[in-house]
């Protein structure tokens, strides 16, 4: 019963980090239709900004990760307005290609400044708590909140604000979100924007359980791309879902049935669930 | 609209690049790229290439590099102190290093390139794998390997042109075995990285812990280049209550291992793969204290032979941090080629400079002995005691071993 319990809060901690990843990566391919292959190395550079700011300016973990969000996310900005956004009339191929290259460019540029050690974030959660024989730590309970947090705040921009409300129309139709007057090159920005910001705050809160190094970004963006086709390619509830689907999947599966084959777990239980809907669990558009 | 984006790339590169070049970091400082060691010759000197091949980008590049600061920080003292004779004929080392990314092939295709434009009569690599592939066609091409690998099989082969220069890891099975069941018990559960060096390990590690009468409770293994959290794994590895866990990889993401299972509640000891390595772990870890009850290498700082003060010295201040046993063999291995090259009289002849190892090692002056190492055996390993190290009370303490 207590590995159970223990095994669902790891559950939880892992697929929370996956949501975030996936969060960022679904809200880029509803706008913009692009797989965005470079959000590992965002999620990377991320880690490296907390890690930068709170060695170097011995900032506060919290300030170093609103200066991480703001950083990242206008290095999307400017990804979107050098790169994707001069190729939004070429063939999607293009797009594909062009996030290809901007990741092994940012992970070469990351290896030659931070170099390629492992680095270690420390923060001040490391307290263990031990609550009827389970373990949990600061660190893990704050990733979980986070998360929690932040698609929150998420859902509640998306809906109740007029620029969220942007957003989500020119998912559902880019033309007719021109039409209305929306002014759709701000609103690509702005998603790429909030799609890097939430990439920092996943590195930054899953960093300290990890370490920080340039490959770090391989980790979570593959399995981010399964959870986007899972839930739906551009939903957002659906790259939620999605998220602690594959977290429970992961340590659970390992739990029960063999840890060599978790990977092989969360696998065919995507296989599974696209030959029941082959669109994902949450079809495309704006919810 | 063009030169305002041009005008915003710049800003934001310079920011980063201003933000890089404040953070300390030391590792980075030298040009780790693929690179010569040009020594500066002077009239009627003559220069000797000597060739490296080994991960210089990519995950393993930290390694790559450290392998690589011990043979350059040898090479440089070498030359400033004049070179080296050989028959009155005064010599000086350029050495070569290239990026093989840790693959064998392209160890195999840098072999080439070095012997074909820099004719270099050794040829060091990290990893067991460059090792091999070069085993294919050194005798043939007559270039000696300086194999910086404790990988056994690479001599068993028979190669006559391989010098391994770590000790053999199943020298280790012993003592770890010996010490975690009389200080902590018989249950094992195995956690080590996923690599086929981890796999080789476990392979040699959990029959000796059987035959000894131990249990083997759990056996899996970290993909430390897939897993975001090991929490799930070391849960399921402590599910079984063990006394002892087998932990190894690199050091910072073993040393991660480490201080979660802590944080889950063991309190046993850790067998530690001799790759990984405790001070460095220490660095991840804070204090001795989460490691306590480890048992693994002796971490080259706390070693007590005679030249390892003066060379720790001296790395600590070209590089900025503390050297492991990648740098320091290394860099003795770079000296005992050179003494060899002395005895045998010769810089170009591979087989008459391995022929000589073991003067090399007879003439290696006292002050560069980080490491004690008396002899070379038969297969071409250097043969030295194994220096063990566990964690007592917070404190390095050395285990002897028995021959």
């Amino acid at each position: 019963m207590e590995l159970l319990v223990q095994q669902l809060f790891n559950g939880l901690t892992v697929g929370s980090v996956y949501s975030l990843v996936a969060l960022g990566l679904t809200l880029v391919y509803g706008i913009l239709h692009i797989p965005n292959f470079a959000h590992g190395a965002l999620y990377m550079l991320g880690g490296y900004v907390t890690l930068t700011m709170m060695l170097l300016w011995g900032l506060n973990y919290w300030l170093a990760i609103v200066i991480s969000i703001l950083v990242i996310g206008l290095l999307g900005v400017l990804m979107e307005r050098l790169v994707f956004h001069p190729l939004r009339k070429a063939p999607p191929i293009h797009d594909k290609i062009a996030a290809i290259g901007i990741l092994l460019f940012l992970e070469a540029l990351a290896q030659l400044i931070w170099g390629a050690d492992y680095r270690t974030m420390s923060t001040p959660y490391g307290q263990v708590i031990n609550i009827f024989g389970i373990t949990f730590t600061m660190q893990r309970i704050l990733i979980n909140v986070g998360a929690i947090f932040v698609m929150v705040m998420l859902y509640l921009f998306l809906k109740k604000t007029f620029v969220g409300s942007a957003i989500i129309a020119m998912s559902q139709n880019r033309e007719g979100a021109h039409l209305v007057g929306i002014n759709t090159n701000k609103v690509a920005m702005l998603t790429f924007m909030i799609s890097g910001g939430l990439a920092a705050i996943a590195a930054s809160l899953s960093a300290p359980i990890n370490l920080v190094f340039p490959g770090m970004g391989h980790l979570v963006v593959l399995k981010a791309f399964v959870i986007i086709i899972l839930g739906g390619m551009g939903s957002i509830p659906g790259a939620i879902v999605g998220g602690y689907i594959l977290g429970f999947t992961e340590s659970l599966g390992a739990t029960y049935i063999s840890n060599d084959y978790k990977d092989l777990i969360a696998f065919l239980l995507l296989v599974i669930i696209l030959s029941i809907k082959p669109q994902g669990l949450f079809a495309k558009g704006g919810h | 609209m063009r030169r305002f984006r041009l005008s915003t790339l710049m800003i934001v590169l310079s920011f980063i690049f201003v933000l890089a070049g404040c953070v300390e970091n030391p590792s980075t400082n030298q040009g780790s790229e693929e690179g010569e060691t040009k020594a500066e010759v002077e009239k009627g000197e003559k220069v000797v290439n000597i060739g490296y091949s080994g991960p210089l980008s990519g995950p393993a590049a930290f390694y790559g590099e450290r392998t690589l600061n011990g043979i350059k920080l040898a090479v440089e003292e070498i030359n400033n102190n004049g070179g080296f004779d050989v028959n009155d004929q005064t010599y000086k080392i350029n050495l070569v290093s290239l990026d093989d990314k840790y693959l064998p092939n392209e160890t195999a295709a840098n072999a080439k390139r070095l012997l074909q434009e820099h004719n270099t009569p050794i040829i060091f690599t990290p990893h067991s794998g460059g090792v091999q592939a070069m085993q294919v066609f050194n005798e043939k091409e007559n270039f000696l390997i300086g194999a910086y690998t404790s990988e056994p099989s690479i001599t068993e082969t028979g190669n006559s042109l391989t010098v391994r220069i770590p000790p053999r890891y199943d020298g280790y099975m012993e003592p770890f075995t010996k010490y975690q069941m009389e200080r902590f018990g018989k249950k094992l559960a195995a956690l080590p990285t996923s690599t086929q060096y981890g796999k080789d390990w476990t392979e040699m590690l959990l029959p000796h812990w059987k035959e000894n009468g131990g249990e083997v409770v759990h056996e899996s293994s970290i993909d430390f280049a897939k897993d975001t959290d090991f929490f799930t794994m070391i849960t399921n590895a402590l599910k079984e209550k063990p006394d002892v866990l087998f932990i190894g990889g690199p050091s910072e993401p073993t040393a991660k291992v480490a201080k979660q299972a802590r944080e889950l509640g063991f309190e046993g000891g850790f067998i530690i793969m001799d790759q990984a390595k405790l001070d460095e772990m220490k660095k991840v870890t804070g204090s001795y204290d989460v490691l306590e009850g480890a048992i693994g290498v002796m971490p080259l700082v706390n070693a007590d032979y005679p030249g390892t003060p003066q060379f720790v010295e001296n790395y600590r201040e070209k590089y900025g941090e503390d050297p492991g046993s990648e740098a320091g063999l290394n860099y003795i291995a770079t000296y005992i080629f050179v003494e060899a090259m002395k005895a045998a009289g010769t810089v170009d002849d591979p087989k008459a400079i391995r022929s000589h190892i073991q003067d090399g090692l007879d003439n290696l002056p006292k002050e560069k002995q980080v490491y004690v190492i008396p002899e070379i055996g038969e297969d071409g390993g250097f043969k030295a005691d194994l220096s063990v190290a566990a964690v007592e009370d917070g404190k390095i303490v050395p285990i002897k071993v028995k021959e």
